[in-house]
């Protein structure tokens, strides 16, 4: 069975919720597709202190109400993962893991990211038994114990004061040059003064030790290249997020190096009625204001291309005239005459045409349909079916017969 | 449909004196992987049903469990038979992963 909608969403964080807001007010079909519990990243985040209109509210309860808002627009949602997708047709086409197959004439993509990890010997294997990811999860079981996070980033610091209220020493591993830290600077000031805690600089970890335990990490100093080990009972990992777009892989959607996609003003992939938004996009801040802001966008977006497309269909498609599709160029002036004289000879045909003018510049897709190339180019359709071409370069005579003859 | 609790004594009933075949996730309310890792349970278990128990341990709530097994950290899903211990899953999963688990338990 194939569900259909005019808006998929994947992901449901801030950008993927915020996009279908303004996709069920916008009386589009939205469907937010969300792997597990709706509210993505700020899920893991038990305070939210910038987001406007909220001086502080933990990040599950923020998310809640982006749920409810969205549902309020008639929003649906599905719990499931999309694992496979096919953009190439106007429909477009999403699989899930649960065998689903759902279409859509637009898509935003709004997976967000996950964190990164760091692949070094033992990480996999104590993972669970000193390993750990989430401090609101596990610090506790530290109680009085010794604790290394890595990391410099507001998670990272943050977390790591949190543990400071189970364990007996926090020692955070830090790439750069002492003193800098790539968090915030509040929570950078309140970290240096935390005397539970302790920063070893310019170094990174390159083995976690320990029998059925973690025992001890090996700490490389960047710096001179001299390893030292030291002993604790627990190491916390938070070492940035990579883009959760591995599942896009063979979709043709344009990705950089590390999986971020690159999008333009209006949140569009270089794939027609394709849009990215959040954190798994490019782009310079990765905060739920910002993302919320990328939502918006897309869906506008993605709004205006479903209303362009409808319109093609009822004008072009289902047309009771024959269509004569003219694509042109506004640079181009011969281009622009040549509208002119077509416009003319319809009217002295008694406007037995009609005529949809493209512009190849900003339609490029449509153009790229017809397999058009230049400009001016002329299309002639009968109830959406192509039965010619015009021949566009003789003069007004011949375009006359050219059209009397169909 | 929700798993069955396990309390200290009930976990030492089920697992040591039934011998049943089962698996017990180690848990907590405020861990956001527990959150997506028990739905996930959840859902397999009746294709399971009569073959394999799904329980839950609240963290919080038997302390005396997790220091049982020595756990430095939740979501963390257990493996018994037979009253015998069979390995675990520790950190987030996937379902299949899950499968494989207990299909390995059920057949060694």
């Amino acid at each position: 069975m194939t569900d259909n909608y005019d808006l998929i969403i994947i992901g449901g964080g801030p950008a993927g919720l915020s996009a279908s807001i303004y996709g069920g007010r916008a009386r589009l079909k939205t469907l937010v597709i969300n792997k597990g519990t709706i509210g993505g990243m700020p899920n893991t985040t038990r305070e939210i202190v910038n987001y406007p209109g909220y001086v502080n509210i933990s990040g599950p309860d923020l998310m809640k109400d982006f749920k409810k808002h969205a549902e309020s627009f008639g929003v649906e949602c599905l719990k499931d993962e999309v694992v496979n997708v096919d953009f190439s047709q106007n429909e477009k086409i999403i699989r899930t893991k649960k065998n689903k197959e759902i279409t859509a004439k637009a898509v935003i993509i709004a997976c967000g990211s996950e964190p990164r990890l760091l692949n070094i010997p033992g990480e996999k294997r104590l993972r669970g038994n000193g390993v750990a990811y989430c401090a609101t999860c596990d610090a506790e079981f530290f109680e009085g114990e010794d604790v290394v996070v890595v990391g410099s980033g507001d998670q990272a610091i943050e977390e790591g004061m949190f543990i400071t209220k189970f364990a007996r020493k926090v020692s955070v591993v830090v790439l750069h040059d002492e003193g800098i830290l790539d968090c915030n600077k509040v929570s950078a000031e309140r970290a240096l003064n935390n005397e539970k805690i302790e920063f070893i600089w310019n170094s990174t970890i390159e083995e976690i030790m320990g029998e059925d335990n973690v025992e001890r990490v090996r700490i490389k100093n960047l710096k001179t290249g001299s390893s030292s080990e030291l002993n604790c009972q627990g190491v916390f990992l938070f070492v940035g997020m990579i883009p959760a777009t591995n599942f896009l892989k063979n979709s043709g959607v344009k990705m950089d190096q590390k999986g971020y996609i690159p999008v333009n003003d209006l949140m569009e992939t270089n794939l027609e009625g394709v849009y990215s938004a959040g954190d798994n996009r490019v782009k310079y801040l990765r905060q739920v204001v910002s993302a919320a802001g990328d939502g918006a966008t897309a869906a506008v977006a993605a709004e205006r291309y479903i209303e362009e497309m409808n319109a093609f269909n009822t004008n072009v498609l289902q047309s009771n005239k024959k269509v004569l599709l003219t694509f042109f160029n506004a640079l181009n002036n011969e281009s622009l005459e040549f509208c002119t004289q077509l416009e003319e000879t319809n009217t002295e045909l008694s406007e037995s045409y009609k005529i949809v003018k493209v512009d190849m510049a900003t339609k490029k897709s449509l153009a790229q349909q017809y397999g058009i190339e230049k400009a001016p180019s002329v299309v002639v359709l009968d109830k959406g079916q192509e039965i010619t071409r015009l021949d566009c370069y003789g003069n007004k005579v011949n375009l006359k017969a050219q059209l009397q003859v169909q | 449909m929700s798993l069955a609790q396990l309390k200290d004594a009930t976990f030492e009933q089920i697992i040591y004196e039934d011998e049943a075949p089962c698996l017990v996730i180690f848990s907590r309310k405020t861990c956001h992987v527990c959150k997506e890792i028990v739905p996930l349970l959840e859902e397999l278990q009746p294709k399971y049903e009569g073959k394999f128990g799904f329980y839950y341990v609240d963290v919080e709530e038997d302390k005396v469990l997790l220091q049982k097994f020595s756990l430095k950290g939740v979501p963390q899903i257990l493996f018994f038979n037979e009253g015998v211990y069979n390995g675990k899953l520790s950190g987030p999963v996937e379902e299949e992963q899950v499968e494989e688990k207990i299909e390995e338990v059920l057949n060694a």
